[in-house]
């Protein structure tokens, strides 16, 4: 026997922004049914402790902390940052360090979702590579610095080697994942339509997988910086990571602090901007199916 | 008395769910609630509890009015799989309101397996709640529940997730727990033939309230023998004409 | 047919093995940057003290992985301690979490080795810098995971705890913190990720004994073999690492599986 579905109360599902009910002080739901504040008040909110941890900071360098060779006011933070944009070093640094993690994560990512896609369509040949592939894994990229050191010297070769290589095996486990989850009746219609390998992975393949790919794009974006800035640190004298180790050592700490900052200006920045886009196309191909 | 609506409302999203309606809870009874879908069963029950306070009127325990929830009042939801706590075993569970009743450890032991005898679980006491099938689980709330002590038992459509033959034998196993520790019961359902084989008194809600045709439809008692039986009650004919009188107050009028 | 197929992907890696080995016997790479396996064989057995010879080199891997390892647990250990607590304190307040979570957001893109030049310059070069900074960058994988989770306990849980009348503390140590525990147990599987490479790093930079200090200072003296005996050690340490972590993270997380 079939009940009828049950009355489902206001009060138990969880909805964010609902203007207040009234009575509802002391419920379990008022922690996320406040109302939804409006976008000024947010962002006042959420720049509120980082302002004052400054201003104490400001204040701190300014008496005590004066002849800190680690901390510098933040107003002269803001300076050294504007100098370094005005004399060009910072673009030059930024388009460095982005451009090696591009292009890193254009060679090292682009194959691995290839693999990934290879892998996820071919069981067998998933079986085959596993245990290369668990070995191969789990060296971390940065003890790949040294090796990329002495094959290419210093440059954008050596970095890009870097981050292509810690790009690689994050994108393909995902294209993977993201290829074996692709429907299988799908899979079957191609064959049924007799579909050659190249018009099933262009056809059906890849516009299945492409929301999560966007999904590893995001996660590759942020490794390809990671990794770029700190291939920068330990050995590459060229990029945002190098100026600001350059600064450290010449006890310029304004200087140090203006790039650290920028470094994670442009982290965020490209964090978000990847969500932006894979939120984007998410919305896009729901709307299609 | 133990519980009392006095002029309860409720309203939601601007619309008035509940006009005020007022009725009592006597000690030791087991009272049903019923209505179709929106009548404000549920948010009445979650009224008396404390969960949310109501636009309008007052709910008294005991004289006192109910700002919040209390340990006196045990509350069982009709999402068993979420009032539980996966990470804990049934004992763990049930223990939960020991804990939180600052019962001394030693003395939790006895209480755990006294409970989970009285709902026959004791042999699953160190299963996790991923282990059991759906009545059980609903039996551990009520266990849970049950080791509160309460004054008070609140239960919403306890049973309306589960298949019919486990809703029956567990209609069965609550009719025998409350008669045997006395316990007062507010029970909401949709279902008329459970509402009126469990309780001691029907409460039928109407949706769309209006000054002419008030929330409070009918309040009927069940004047039929207790133990009752699914098969014998059932087929009493007191019964059905209860159950006759009471059909047209689902959204049949 | 099917019987041998558990053979192929060790074939597949003997294989890749054997490329290797026609490759630098072949000269197809220098010798330079790519030893033979052999050499690499020989490299790690002697630097693990393994067969006799070797000079005064022998068994310098043993501890200068040790001295790896033992940085990346400590880091990892204070950084999963730090990240639960803080990450608890966060969590357990929704005040808190409104006013800190966009700064949060802010400093997890954040490169971990970053803020490594700041570290030296307030600890100059030394171990403690190393372990700060490995703390520092392993900790946010830990809160952030320990946020969310404290933040994702269902709304019917928290009514019961209502209804239980559960004190603050008890909400978040009974229900938050376990509510959390898949995502702070995942959380921690990268924190120990992230600990290891910067590590790594640091040693790099601030010439701590350690792998890291050894396969460079290999690099820039061109003996290759012994750069690829310390990758392959490195290799194994994250290997043995994530492989005891999960192992661990199936055995808390029981309950999850009937």
């Amino acid at each position: 026997m079939i009940s009828p579905p049950p009355e489902r109360p206001a009060a138990a599902a969880p909805s964010r922004g609902r203007r207040q009910r009234p009575g509802e002080a002391g419920s379990a739901a008022s922690g996320w049914e406040r109302g939804r504040l409006g976008p000024a008040r947010r962002l006042s909110r959420a720049l509120a402790v980082p302002l004052l941890l400054l201003v104490i900071l400001e204040a701190y360098t300014r008496t005590a902390g004066r002849d800190s060779d680690a901390l510098a006011p933040p107003t002269q933070v803001l300076q050294a940052l504007w100098r370094a944009l005005a004399d060009g070093s910072l673009l030059v640094g930024t388009g460095f360090t982005l451009g090696s993690a591009a292009l890193g994560l254009l060679l090292g990512g682009g194959l691995g979702v290839l693999l990934g896609i290879a892998l996820g369509l071919s069981a067998r040949a998933a079986r085959i590579g596993f245990l290369s592939i668990e070995v191969l894994r789990p060296m971390p990229s940065v003890a790949l610095i040294p090796l990329a050191m002495l094959v290419y010297g210093f440059g954008l070769r050596m970095e890009l080697a870097v981050v292509a290589f810690a790009t690689f095996w994050p994108l393909l486990v995902l294209a993977q994942a993201a290829t074996r989850q692709v429907e299988p009746q799908l899979l079957e219609v191609a064959r049924a339509l007799g579909l050659s390998p190249l018009q099933r992975i262009c056809k059906i393949v890849l516009p299945a997988i492409v929301p999560r790919l966007f999904i590893a794009l995001r996660l590759g974006v942020a490794i390809a910086l990671v990794v770029a800035v700190t291939v920068e640190i330990a050995a590459n004298p060229h990029g945002m990571g190098y100026a600001m180790s350059l600064a450290q050592q010449s006890l310029d700490p304004a200087g140090m602090l203006a790039w650290l900052l920028w470094i994670g200006v442009i982290g965020y920045g490209l964090n978000a901007g990847s969500m932006r886009l894979q939120r984007a196309v998410a919305r896009r191909m729901e709307g299609q199916r | 008395m133990l519980l009392e609506f006095d002029r309860v409302g409720i309203h939601l999203g601007g619309r008035e769910i509940l006009s005020p309606t007022s009725f009592a809870v006597g000690q030791g009874e087991f009272v049903c609630v019923i209505g179709p879908s929106g009548c404000g069963k549920t948010t009445l029950l979650r009224a008396a509890t404390g969960f949310v306070a109501p636009s309008g009127g007052q709910v008294r325990r005991l004289g006192q009015v109910v700002q919040g929830p209390s340990r006196d009042v045990a509350f069982v939801f009709q999402d068993y799989g979420r009032a539980l706590l996966p990470w804990r075993s049934v004992a763990q569970n049930v223990s939960l309101a020991l804990e939180a009743a600052r019962v001394p450890a030693a003395q939790r032991p006895a209480r755990i397996e006294q409970v989970l005898h009285t709902v026959g679980l004791l042999p699953h006491a160190d299963k996790y709640p991923a282990q059991l099938s759906g009545g059980m689980q609903q039996r551990v709330q009520i266990a849970r529940c049950l080791a509160q002590q309460p004054q008070l038992l609140m239960m919403d459509e306890p049973f309306g997730a589960l298949d019919a033959m486990t809703r029956e034998s567990l209609q069965d196993e609550l009719a025998r727990l409350v008669r045997e520790q006395g316990l007062t019961v507010m029970f909401v359902t949709h279902d008329l033939e459970e509402a009126i084989y469990l309780g001691d008194r029907v409460i039928a809600l109407r949706t769309g309230p209006s000054a002419q045709r008030p929330s409070l439809a009918a309040m009927i008692d069940v004047p039929l023998p207790r133990p009752r039986n699914q098969l014998a009650t059932k087929e009493d004919p007191e019964f059905l004409r209860l159950r006759r009188e009471l059909y047209c107050y689902l959204g049949h009028d | 047919m099917k019987r041998w197929a558990w053979l192929e992907s060790p074939a597949l890696l003997l294989a890749l093995i054997a490329l290797w080995w026609v490759a630098t016997h072949g000269q197809w790479v220098s010798r330079v940057f790519v030893p033979t396996p052999e050499a690499t064989w020989e490299s790690l057995a002697q630097g693990l003290g393994l067969v006799p010879g070797g000079g005064d080199g022998a068994g310098a891997l043993v501890d200068f992985s040790a001295a790896t390892t033992g940085r990346m647990l400590a880091g990892w250990l204070l950084a999963s301690a730090l990240g639960v607590a803080l990450g608890a304190l966060i969590g357990a307040s929704e005040t808190a979490r409104a006013w800190l979570q966009p700064s949060l957001e802010f400093i997890r893109p954040l490169p971990a080795s970053a803020v490594m030049p700041l570290a030296i310059s307030i600890f100059g070069l030394s171990g403690g810098m190393v372990l700060a900074v490995v703390a520092f960058g392993a900790m946010w994988p830990v809160l952030l995971a320990t946020v969310h989770g404290l933040a994702s306990v269902h709304p019917r849980l928290r009514e019961v705890a209502q209804a239980l009348q559960l004190s603050r503390g008890e909400i978040v140590w009974k229900i938050g913190l376990p509510n959390a525990l898949p995502d702070i147990l995942a959380g921690m599987r990268l924190s120990m990720t992230v600990s290891l490479i910067v590590s790594v790093v640091g040693e790099m930079i601030a010439s701590q004994p350690g792998l890291g200090q050894a396969i460079l200072l290999a690099a820039r003296a061109f003996r290759a073999s012994e750069l690829f005996a310390g990758i392959a050690l490195l290799g194994m340490i994250g290997f043995v690492s994530n492989a005891a972590l999960a192992a661990l993270e199936r055995r808390l997380l029981r309950w999850q599986r009937p």
